[in-house]
């Protein structure tokens, strides 16, 4: 080990804020003071500490190759060790006492400062590790991922059996564990879910707060914001960089932030592929746009909206009537006032009535035939409930 | 950091594909070092899951539960089959003293961690929103090592992640972003942003962090 050794004069400066360096010290003798903010009332505040002989300083910039976030000055002649990473690791592997030392130190620091970052985003108390535990597993339950959704309300129950939730949690995790939980009557279970579902939601107000301004936004027409794929269409049109193109295409990572004309485009696409019997490619387009995650505004959620339902219809025309019932369920749970849930109904019914699963196709017809406003889904629904009664009343 | 030696045998855990290793808000006793596999990190933010990391062979996750009981701030999900050494917080010293390494690593980790949390701090105490968009770009050319901040520059970010770090509403964001881009400061694209010269942004944000 080449470690050296410096000496200072008083006032000298060690290294500065911002400044980018490799090297770590440690006090031999003399006096070093780190100068460095601290946030107090979410203003910052100068903070000054002063390291003590033997102490080590500089060494979590080092360590995370960030610029310096301290000044470091010596008070009255000062001599500190120099060591690079290298010196500071091999020293380290010998004494880990030390870093035990640093490392609850660290942890204490990383405590607090994510105590401020909350406290800043308005986060403090207000979240309640208890209730959001549940609301995981409804996430996972909601969007068809059986598996993620036990482990969540199975840890829920695990930590907080006797909590306000848990009666919900132990119906979901049944429903989960019985294989059928997409398969809930509408008379029964779907109403309880959209109910508890709500529930939910009214908890976690911002989230729909965020949406709705984002709708209303949209619909003034002074607005002088222009949407993202708006930006998009220019930089096409202007042929700036023709290599966009080649990036929404050949770029896996843009699919999930596919623009407005591209969401557009993707979802025609799906219709005519399965306008023409070519539903395994439709599916993959319309699961393209399911995942998509920067939706914006309201037509693009009417298509996100749209595509669920097609999806499903997809996975119906396919036979996978599992994964049809999931993905109209997940849309009724998840858009409750969506324009296509009677849709969704009336082929949940239809699934219902393959599976010669006669009660729940009824109550799906029923409920899709008596949605406000009546138009030619509800005469379909009416018609194939009349069709079922009447071969049913003449067994 | 593989830890191939059989005393390890017993805290070998195996994790199917998309099996939950832990989920977010969950009471945290252990941490984890990755033998095989890949794990995702997941949160859901606004209704949607995000991906924060991806882990490889010799990772160490839920560090944070080395010293003390904490919910977890995120979810683990095997991306694969993955075989994941699980330990409880009680051994984290005996494990340590025979394999000083593996401190060493974990020093780095929270040095890392204590840096990005200070640098979000100082984005989201600037008073105005624009300046906040501002020193989030910033913060994300700085910690790229492959940037240049003398030339313009290129971010592979999206609005949403822009919001999430600024701590705004994602319309807000794009508001401001659209604006950047008509007055040519940045060029925006649905994967990335290009921009002109973030010497000048950081010239204006530093100018009014002193002054606050």
């Amino acid at each position: 080990m080449a470690i050296t050794m410096r000496s200072y004069k008083s006032g000298s400066i060690v290294y500065m804020e911002g400044d980018k360096s490799e090297y770590i010290y440690i006090l031999k003798s003399g006096r070093v003071v780190l100068t460095t903010k601290k946030v107090e009332d979410k203003t910052w505040v100068e903070e000054k500490v002063h390291v003590k002989p033997g102490e080590f300083f500089g060494v979590k910039s080092a360590l995370g190759r960030y610029p310096r976030d301290e000044t470091a000055q010596t008070l009255g002649d000062t001599v500190v060790l120099v060591l690079t990473l290298a010196d500071f690791e091999k020293m380290i592997l010998q004494n880990v006492g030390v870093v035990k030392k640093m490392l609850r130190v660290f942890s204490n620091q990383l405590r607090k400062i994510g105590k401020t970052v909350r406290e800043v985003l308005g986060e403090g108390e207000s979240i309640n590790p208890e209730v959001e535990l549940f609301k995981l597993g409804e996430y996972y339950y909601n969007m068809g991922r059986p598996q993620q959704a036990m482990y969540a309300f199975k840890k829920y129950l695990e930590y907080y059996p006797d909590s306000k939730y848990a009666s919900q949690a132990k119906d979901k995790l049944q429903q989960l564990k019985s294989g059928n939980f997409a398969t809930s009557s509408p008379g029964v279970g779907f109403s309880t879910q959209t109910r508890s579902g709500q529930r939910i939601a009214d908890e976690n107000m911002t989230d729909f707060n965020i949406e709705e301004e984002d709708i209303s936004e949209q619909s003034k027409p002074e607005t002088t914001r222009s949407p993202l794929g708006g930006e998009m269409d220019d930089f096409l049109s202007d042929n700036k960089s023709n290599d966009i193109l080649d990036d929404l295409t050949l770029d896996d990572q843009t699919f999930s932030e596919v623009s407005m004309q591209d969401i557009n485009e993707i979802f025609y696409e799906g219709m005519r592929l399965f306008a023409s019997g070519q539903y395994q490619d439709a599916v993959k387009l319309y699961e393209r746009i399911i995942n998509s995650k920067s939706l914006q505004g309201e037509a693009e959620k009417r298509i996100y909206e749209k595509a669920h339902f097609e999806l499903g219809r997809c996975h119906y025309k396919l036979g996978k009537y599992n994964e049809a019932l999931n993905t109209l369920s997940g849309l009724i749970k998840k858009f409750p006032k969506s324009t296509v849930i009677k849709n969704a109904l009336l082929y949940m019914g239809m699934i219902f009535e393959d599976l010669k699963n006669y009660e729940k196709a009824i109550a799906y017809y029923s409920k899709a035939a008596s949605m406000e406003p009546k138009d030619q889904t509800n005469r379909d629904a009416q018609n194939r409930l009349m069709k079922i009664q009447n071969s049913q009343g003449r067994r | 950091m593989l830890l191939d030696n059989p005393i390890f045998d017993k805290f070998m855990v195996e994790y199917a594909p998309n099996e939950l290793i832990f989920c977010e808000f969950e009471p945290g006793n252990e941490f984890y070092i990755i033998q095989s596999g890949r794990v995702k990190i997941v949160k859901i933010v606004n209704n949607t899951e995000k991906t924060i990391d991806v882990l490889k062979p010799g990772d160490i996750f839920g560090e944070m539960a080395i010293l003390e009981e904490q919910p977890r701030s995120a979810s683990a999900i095997a991306l694969e089959h993955c075989k994941i050494l699980k330990f409880h917080r009680d051994n984290f010293d005996a494990l340590i003293q025979g394999n000083p390494q593996m401190a060493y690593k974990l020093l780095v980790i929270f040095s890392k961690r204590i840096y990005d949390a200070k640098r979000r701090l100082m984005i989201l105490l600037l008073e105005e929103p624009q300046l906040k968009v501002m020193d989030v770009l910033i913060m994300l050319a700085e910690s790229d090592p492959h940037i240049d901040m003398q030339g313009p520059i290129t971010l592979r970010c999206n609005i949403e992640e822009v919001a999430n770090w600024a701590g705004m509403q994602i319309n807000e964001v794009q508001k401001i972003l659209t604006h950047f881009n008509a007055t040519g400061k940045i060029e925006l694209y649905n994967d990335r942003i290009h921009i002109k010269n973030i010497r000048d942004f950081q010239r204006i944000v530093n100018s009014r962090r002193k002054s606050s």
